[in-house]
């Protein structure tokens, strides 16, 4: 290879990188403009020229969305009912998986087949009868009632059946020369060989959950029974014609989500791929 | 401590009856070594008796105790896995600890037990870490030490040095050999390497197709092997077998080769008609004399203490010899061998060994 | 391994029932009971008379449906395909850089999958607006009249596609990052050593090893994008529902809006069976490509 050859293939190269950079920015742009928005003053937000920054910077819409809406309670709806479903479907999921892996039963087949079907049925479909089942188990604006049809996630246990699976059989056989119960084996062998897996489907759950959009919506009617998620589109007095205002609560929204994923990149990404192997 | 004894046993897989009427008794702090191909049904044994695999049909007498139905934990065995299976989330001492715990072993009793054993192995500065901070033969003593904790009957090893490296694996033997001497407890050891079974091996089981080949101390399986397949399987380079026929000779069984040349034997026969006849390369002498044998050496390998040579009979059949240091044998000679009549054996049809 | 056998059958139904009873009560009976709902003219909530196949005969006449129907089908087209392909390229970039500069990078093209729907809708609705909208300064410097984007038929599924693929590129960027990274650096060296192009390399290497990766895109894309309904319904508020309807979009408005639970299950039956058949179509695709390679 000649070196002017070698140069031409550099400089094609550099261009491709600047080229994905300058994209990177441009992508994400709206959501800088969406927090520097809400840091300007609302007089500064409807100015007809752009500020990449703003003149005054201001909390106002912040102390506003934090003080004079719901936003607080919707807060501790949104962690509880995340939270809820985080928690039954990891470990609902993993007891599950650890069964189809490791132990012979009855039906073990079938089970696995139905749960294989399941990722075909669109959950969307269901909400009619969702709301009439959560609806006869007087659940509607509950947090029971936000959680439960939330907790179909086959691909969990698909997930945490593939990990076991990968399990060398030697722990098991170890595990029963040393007089671990059954229950002892998931619980002091299994699950903590597999922590990392937990936590990564954890932190995917409860993001997954916190984005829910559709049922939370049909499942609450009252004000303070909404998630963020949907309470700051939904609550159109409470913000008002105020552009920053509502930009604000939707930082507000995006925030604690936007943190756990910078916070645990890799796990978030590496769920969110295992995860995908087997969805299609 | 205890005897161990299995009784006409037999297994299955499906269809196909893997194990059938196998008997063995081994002795209390006896170190037994199970030893054969892959495939050839030792580590079944092996889990059988740890209760890994099921046992079909038969009597498994563990300290006396009728033991063939009860689950693994229950038989006051432990467990040497080639991989060790050390639990990675586990410190050293949460490793040895588990199984004492999972019996409820007072906190003092296994604090002390675990640290003796500890002491015994040499491993007491390494308690507090995971397996994923250890070397392959550090690794290897923890999983011998989770087994010794747990004060077994027996101590079963599954292949246990497979995993070492060659160096590593030569030292971890004479340690076990020491360890054996130390704690004098039962040890069933499953192998496929033949140098390990004849150094640490109290006693020899040799399998071969599911079914045992011969029992017996180290020499006696080398000296005197009941089958050809023990014959063959045992030393190195392995005996060399010349195929023939036999007839009545004077002292015993004479036996003709296949280019016709007469060996007189002792060994008495009853039957005679075609028979393999077995010559380890050390009781082969190379003769300067026209008498024996003629060969013609087609490699010579110096190992310095020794020389071995590869020789072919004019029939086709290759010889390895074995000559000492200073053999001034050439490639490409023309030798006469001559063979020592006390270790000369003959194989019946049935590979049978029939020694003098 | 010796095994009680009941023993383990019990401890693995001890196992599985929380699942189970969960999963009966959410999946298999709101299932079936979606069936038996499709044959009535019940309301949302409360019973109603048999009425047979009448909810799925009236479907082919009824005006709604078809808009729903064949937005579904325009918005798949729109979002589906463009969002493969854009994903993929950015994927190709990524995947030059190295080190922190791949993660920062990689992070600002995910950060949107992982923002909730409606943060989505508020930044790109303030982003797209009609008078104050930055984008808006992009359509004056080009030279474009301005439109209320969102309230313009002709725009609105368009925009909305776009937002999606905005939106959910990254989780595609992600799997085309993993397919790239389980392609051999030797075969890419041992392509340079033959004096191949980069176009060439990209052909005749990259996108045949990539397929299955971009096939399993598709299919992912594909089923999620009929789903679709949090995006149209967010920024169709204001503006005209009625044209931007899709499919759950429409099980939605007859069931909660018009109290039709009959007619609402049987739109649902539809979409129901359309994606089954998406997926076993897909499922076989997969498998015949896969026999091929």
């Amino acid at each position: 290879m000649t070196s002017g050859r070698l140069q031409k293939l550099n400089l094609f190269g550099g261009i491709i990188t600047v080229v994905t950079l300058l994209c990177a920015i441009i992508w994400a742009f709206p959501i800088y403009w969406g927090i520097v928005s809400s840091l300007k003053p609302e007089d500064e937000v409807v100015r007809p020229y752009i500020e990449l920054w703003p003149e005054t910077l201001t909390f106002d819409h912040y102390w506003f969305a934090l003080t004079e809406t719901q936003i607080g309670r919707w807060y501790i709806n949104s962690i509880v009912t995340a939270l809820g479903v985080t928690v039954l479907t990891v470990s609902t999921s993993m007891f599950a998986g650890y069964a189809i892996s490791q132990l012979r039963f009855p039906f073990r087949r079938t089970l696995y087949w139905l749960i294989l079907a399941s990722f075909m049925v669109p959950t969307q479909v269901l909400i009619i009868n969702h709301f009439v089942l959560v609806a006869n188990m007087g659940l509607l604006n509950s947090w029971a009632g936000i959680i439960l049809p939330q907790l179909i996630h086959p691909v969990v246990i698909i997930v945490y059946k593939q990990f076991f699976d990968q399990v060398p059989k030697d722990f098991r056989e170890a595990a029963a020369m040393d007089n671990a119960s059954e229950f002892g084996t998931l619980f002091k062998v299994y699950m903590p060989m597999n922590w990392g897996v937990t936590t990564a489907l954890a932190i995917v759950s409860f993001i997954w959950s916190w984005n829910a959009f559709l049922w939370p919506f049909l499942a609450v009617t009252k004000n303070e029974m909404m998630t963020i998620t949907v309470g700051i589109t939904q609550v159109s007095d409470a913000f008002g014609v105020y552009y920053a205002r509502q930009l604000a609560a939707a930082v507000l929204a995006g925030f604690p989500v936007a943190f756990a994923y910078l916070l645990f990149q890799r796990r978030v990404t590496t769920a969110i791929t295992l995860s995908a192997g087997i969805k299609g | 401590m205890a005897d161990i004894s299995l009784q006409n046993i037999s297994k299955s897989f499906g269809a196909v009856e893997v194990i059938s009427g196998l008997s063995l008794d081994v002795h209390s702090g006896e170190f037994v070594v199970f030893l054969g191909p892959s495939g050839s049904g030792k580590s079944t044994v092996l889990r059988m008796i740890a209760g890994l695999e099921s046992i079909d049909s038969g009597t498994l007498l563990i300290d006396g105790k009728v033991s063939q139905d009860l689950a693994p934990g229950q038989r006051n065995v432990a467990m040497v896995f080639q991989n060790y299976a050390l639990y990675p989330h586990m410190t050293v001492r949460e490793n040895m600890a588990f199984g004492l715990k999972n019996i409820r072993l007072a906190p003092d009793e296994i604090k002390r037990r675990v640290e003796e054993a500890a002491h015994v192995l040499e491993i007491s500065a390494l308690l507090d870490r995971k397996p994923a901070q250890l070397s392959g033969g550090q690794r290897q003593r923890v999983a011998i030490g989770r087994a010794i904790v747990k004060e077994p009957a027996a101590l079963l090893f599954d292949e246990p040095l497979s995993n070492l490296d060659a160096a590593l694996r030569v030292r971890t033997r004479v340690e076990l050999a020491e360890l054996h001497q130390r704690m004098k407890s039962t040890m069933i050891y499953v192998t496929h390497d033949q140098t390990e079974a004849m150094t640490l091996g109290d006693r020899i089981v040799i399998l071969n197709n599911c079914k045992i080949e011969q029992i017996g101390t180290p020499l006696e399986v080398y000296n005197t092997p009941a089958t050809k397949f023990v014959a063959s399987f045992i030393g190195s380079p392995a005996m060399n077998f010349l195929s023939g026929t036999t007839s009545q000779g004077k002292t015993g069984a004479n036996f003709v080769t296949s280019d016709g040349l007469t060996l007189e034997t002792n060994i008495a026969l009853s039957n005679f008609g075609a028979f393999e006849l077995g010559i380890r390369p050390e009781a082969i002498r190379i003769s300067d004399t026209a008498d024996g044998l003629p060969a013609h050496v087609r490699v010579v390998e110096r190992l310095g203490d020794r020389t071995l040579v590869y020789a072919v009979l004019p029939d086709g059949t290759q010889i390895v010899a074995q000559d000492s240091g200073r053999s001034g044998v050439q490639t490409g000679d023309k030798v006469h061998l001559t063979f020592d009549p006390s270790q000369v054996v003959l194989f019946d049809a049935e590979g049978k060994a029939h020694h003098s | 391994m010796i095994r009680d056998r009941k023993k383990e059958a019990l401890v693995a139904f001890i196992l599985i029932l929380p699942f189970l009873s969960i999963y009966s009560l959410i999946f298999v009976y709101p299932t079936i009971d979606m069936f038996l709902l499709s044959f009535t003219d019940a309301p949302l909530i409360g019973k109603g008379e048999w009425v047979g196949l009448e909810n799925y005969t009236r479907l082919p006449n009824d005006r709604r449906f078809d808009t729903a129907f064949w937005n579904t089908a325009y918005f798949v087209l729109l979002s589906v395909i463009p969002g493969t392909f854009v994903a993929l390229a950015i994927a190709l970039g990524i995947s030059r850089l190295q080190g922190r500069l791949q993660a920062i990078v990689l992070a600002l093209f995910f950060l949107p999958y992982i923002l909730p729907v409606s943060v989505v809708y508020r930044l790109w609705d303030w982003t797209l607006n009609f008078q104050f909208g930055i984008a808006m300064h992009l359509f004056d410097l080009m030279g474009i009249d301005r439109v209320p984007i969102f309230k313009v038929t002709g725009w609105f599924m368009p925009a909305v596609a776009m937002v999606t693929v905005w939106w959910t590129s990254g989780f595609s960027i992600l799997l085309f990052l993993a397919g790239l990274r389980s392609i051999p650096n030797e075969i890419y060296e041992a392509a340079s050593l033959d004096n191949t192009n980069r176009w060439t390399l990209f052909r005749r290497i990259t996108w045949p090893l990539l397929w299955p990766v971009t096939a399993l895109v598709l299919t992912i894309q594909l089923i999620l994008q009929l789903k679709i309904f949090d995006q149209v319904y967010l920024f169709s508020v204001g503006g005209r529902p009625n044209d931007n309807l899709v499919m759950v979009y429409y099980i939605y408005q007859r069931a909660f809006v018009s109290n039709d639970g009959g007619r609402a299950a049987a739109i649902a039956i539809v979409l129901f069976i359309i994606v089954i058949i998406v997926s076993v179509l897909n499922f076989q695709l997969m498998r015949f490509a896969e026999k091929r390679s």
